[in-house]
């Protein structure tokens, strides 16, 4: 079995198989999450998600805020693990039919599977090369010709080569936001994972940013399994081939992204997507 | 008629004043004032140590000066030689230890036997230490002149300092009757400008003295090792030898009416070697040894105290549970609310000694300065030193630590690194400038620290041996905070002691202003760094 969470075999920086153009309904299910119950400490956050994310297609999370968006985004990637006293009580969540919960996956491994983007756009306090390999030198890659290779093919990927092919070696910090923010991008996709996972990665972003970004995910879901947490309705019907709403902690409804937005299925997902929700 | 219906547009009130002030004032003033006087009081602490301690250098230059007019410094070129003929004295001394070690050691000999095995080379140390005998007594007589010519000096300067207050508050009789001797340094000098003849003659007799012992036939001396450090020892004296027309000139050159440069007060104080007070002979006020003390202990406190508080730090912050975190930290801080003077204490009694013990030990014998010869010592000051860094430390690293923003952490595991991996390449790199300002107050805080080396470091005011290395580590020092505490207790007010030990605390004031002036620097890097 073909398993992303025990075989290393994977080179890092190569990409998954090769893109077929056949974005159709008949996509195979990727990610399939099952009964899902999770809880910080305390309080309950989810409620028997049950939700199968397609490969090779952008996913959108929508829903008003703390509906649970970003915590079902980082149980994907079992970001909160770094939080104390959060679990997933019942349910699974399957990556390529490897339940990422099971004790014996290597969680690290995962996460060079997974990649995350997050909300505020948080390059490391270097220089916008050592950004983008700080992933593959992780690895132990320090083959200069390999990572400087890679370093182009990233940021030509998050469409910033042109804009920073001359300041590789100044600081990260030193670009605007957007800029900031595809290189996130290219720093989650330089370590080649099969899932990008984005937390409202436009929320900080004016107009024509947030158009570069989404152009971006367009170009990237050739490659990778997008999912994607947003807040603008316009930006989910935009980019998006699926789209699942929440509420309070539960999943409402998930369908095509054009059925959502023209014929929800769903009064609440109407008041929603329409605007009208209290 | 206009008359308004209006309300008037009453915005303005009648304030109850106090002195002058509304109640806002008052308040705002109350707050200024406090700040005020903080500024104020650090001021007048700055001023009265300055004031206090600038006199110093004018009364070390008087007092350089009378060791000169009152014929010291000669005598002194001539001590400075019978003690190099001591040392060597004790060359040959030291030489003896071991040859007895090798009889009874390594042939197994009874101590008797290697005495006696040893009469030959014991004549040889008779013969070449009775060869200083006409230079000795030299010495004696001018050194007892020289003393009774300073002793009188300081009684005359004495007597006219009582009679300068005696006529300031108008007491002119008492004034007079006060017997005041003048003293011409020219003609009580005369006993040592005409020594000098004398002396050429009394150095060719040393000389020749030492020359024919040298010529004498060697002693025996068992092994090679042994012999090549009596031939060590020959050419040892040679060079000795050949410094006697270096000290003829120096004191034909000497002349006690050439004035002593203003600098030289300075530069006695700040790179003198010797910080010797109280003493019959001549005073010296040189901060090196102490400077060096401090220094020394507190490398030792930040050799431990660096790696245990910012490893502390580093496992409080990034891998503690929230339950340990609640335990350790409390723990850590309140090693700073432990009396120094109990630290000390416990140093003396148990400390000290279980360095003593441990550096008996076979297995530890590798260490350099093992086993140690004091108990107290700059290594004992300095680990419980560490223990008064390490709160200081663990609490400023750990802030830095805190201040590096989360995302940070999260995008680094988000690319799959360790927690080691995010520590190391991300968290500690972006803390490095917080934590450097870390160390460097608790650099300060351990040279500023003054209980716990009085208690502990061994209070022997000297320059460690460093041709020893390591070992260095091991013997007792004094520290800059230390003197000024044991000493203060003891000396007159305005004299020259006195104010020896305020420059000592300017040079500390100013050591702790330099440190946290770049902690400060260092810190602002560090906000711009991380955005
Ligand atoms: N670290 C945490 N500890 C405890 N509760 C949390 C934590 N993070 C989130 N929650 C709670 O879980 C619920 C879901 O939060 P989540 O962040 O997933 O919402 P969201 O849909 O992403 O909201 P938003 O759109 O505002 O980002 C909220 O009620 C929130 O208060
Ligand atoms: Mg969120």
């Amino acid at each position: 079995m073909d398993s992303p969470a025990s075989s290393s075999s994977t080179a890092p920086g190569v990409a998954p198989a090769v893109p077929q153009s056949s974005r159709t309904e008949t996509t195979p299910t990727l990610i399939d999450i099952q009964n899902v119950d999770f809880a910080y400490g305390d309080t309950k956050a989810l409620h028997d998600i049950t939700l199968q994310i397609p490969e090779k297609r952008v996913t959108a999370f929508i829903g008003p805020s703390g509906c649970g968006k970003s915590t079902l985004l980082r149980c994907l990637n079992r970001m909160n693990d770094l939080i104390d006293g959060a679990k997933v009580e019942r349910g699974s969540i399957k990556i390529r039919d490897i339940d990422i919960y099971r004790p014996d996956v290597d969680v690290i491994e995962l996460r060079k599977r997974v990649g995350m983007v997050f909300q505020k756009s948080n390059p490391f306090p270097k220089s916008i090369y050592e950004n983008i390999t700080y992933g593959l030198r992780l690895q132990g890659e320090s083959n200069k010709a390999r990572l400087d290779e890679v370093v182009e093919r990233s940021l030509r990927g998050a469409a910033l080569w042109d804009e920073v092919k001359d300041r590789l070696h100044t600081s990260g910090l030193g670009l605007s936001g957007g800029q900031q923010q595809r290189l996130c991008i290219a720093r989650a996709i330089a370590v080649a994972p099969e899932i990008i996972l984005m937390d409202e990665p436009c929320s900080a972003l004016d107009p024509i940013a947030t158009a570069k970004v989404e152009e971006l995910i367009h170009e990237l879901k050739e490659k990778f399994t997008i999912v994607i947490v947003t807040h603008n309705m316009q930006q989910a019907a935009r980019c998006s081939d699926g789209t699942a709403f929440f509420y309070l902690g539960k999943l409402i409804e998930y369908a095509e992204t054009q059925t959502i937005f023209m014929n929800p299925g769903n009064p609440q997902t109407e008041a929603y997507v329409s605007g009208r929700f209290g | 008629m206009d008359k308004l219906d209006r309300p008037p547009f009453a915005i303005t009130k009648t304030r109850t004043r106090f002195l002058g002030l509304t109640l806002d004032e008052c308040v705002q003033a109350f707050f200024g004032g406090n700040a005020f006087v903080a500024v104020v009081v650090l001021g007048l602490i700055t001023f009265f140590i300055f004031r206090e301690g600038s006199g110093f250098f004018n009364q070390n230059w008087a007092n350089l000066e009378l060791y000169r007019k009152a014929g010291l410094e000669f005598v002194d070129h001539l001590k400075q030689q019978e003690e190099d003929h001591t040392a060597l004295i004790r060359y040959l001394f030291d030489l003896r230890v071991r040859t007895v070690k090798h009889y009874t050691d390594e042939e197994g000999m009874s101590l008797a036997n290697a005495n006696k095995r040893l009469m030959a080379f014991d004549d040889y140390s008779y013969d070449f230490g009775d060869a200083v005998e006409p230079l000795r007594g030299a010495v004696m007589d001018l050194g007892d002149w020289v003393s009774m010519v300073k002793t009188r000096a300081l009684v005359t300067e004495d007597r006219l300092e009582e009679q300068r207050q005696l006529l300031a508050v108008g007491k002119v009789d008492e004034a007079a009757a006060i017997k005041i001797e003048e003293i011409d340094f020219g003609a009580e000098l005369q006993p040592l400008l005409a020594f000098r003849p004398a002396y050429a003659e009394i150095n060719a007799e040393f000389a020749a003295g030492l020359l024919r012992v040298l010529a004498l036939p060697d002693p025996d001396l068992p092994t090679p090792e042994l012999q090549a450090r009596l031939a060590k020892f020959k050419v040892l004296v040679g060079g000795y030898i050949e410094e006697f027309p270096r000290i003829e000139k120096a004191l034909l050159d000497w002349d006690y009416t050439k004035p002593v440069p203003f600098a030289k007060a300075v530069s006695s104080f700040a790179v003198g070697g010797r910080w010797l007070t109280a003493s019959f002979w001549q005073d010296w006020y040189g901060v090196v040894p102490l400077f060096t003390g401090s220094l020394m202990v507190s490398m030792v406190a930040l050799a431990i105290a660096v790696p245990l508080g910012v490893g502390a730090a580093i496992y409080v912050n990034q891998l503690a549970g929230e339950r340990e975190q609640r335990f350790i930290k409390p723990c850590i801080e309140f090693i700073s609310a432990i009396p120094s003077v109990v630290l000390g204490f416990f140093g003396i009694a148990v400390l000290g000694q279980a360095i003593r013990v441990l550096s008996q030990w076979e297995a530890l014998s590798w260490v350099p300065g093992f086993p140690v010869a004091e108990r107290l010592n700059a290594l004992t000051a300095g680990v419980l030193l560490a223990l008064i860094a390490v709160p200081t430390i663990f609490t400023l690293a750990e802030d830095a630590l805190q201040n590096v923003p989360r995302a940070f952490k999260e995008a680094s595991f988000a690319l799959g690194a360790t927690r080691l991996q995010t520590i190391l390449r991300i968290i500690m790199p972006a803390a490095l400038s917080g934590i450097i300002s870390a160390v460097l107050l608790g650099f300060g805080r351990v040279i500023g620290e003054t209980m716990v080396v009085l208690l502990c470091a061994g209070n022997r005011i000297a320059i460690p041996d460093f041709t020893t290395g390591f070992a260095a580590f091991t013997q007792p020092v004094h520290t800059m905070t230390g003197i000024i505490a044991q000493e203060m207790g003891e000396v007159v007010q305005g004299g020259i002691h006195y104010r020896s030990l305020f420059v000592v605390g300017m040079l500390l004031f100013v050591i702790a202003l330099v440190i946290n002036y770049l902690a400060q620097k260092i810190v602002q890097r560090y906000r711009i760094s991380i955005g």
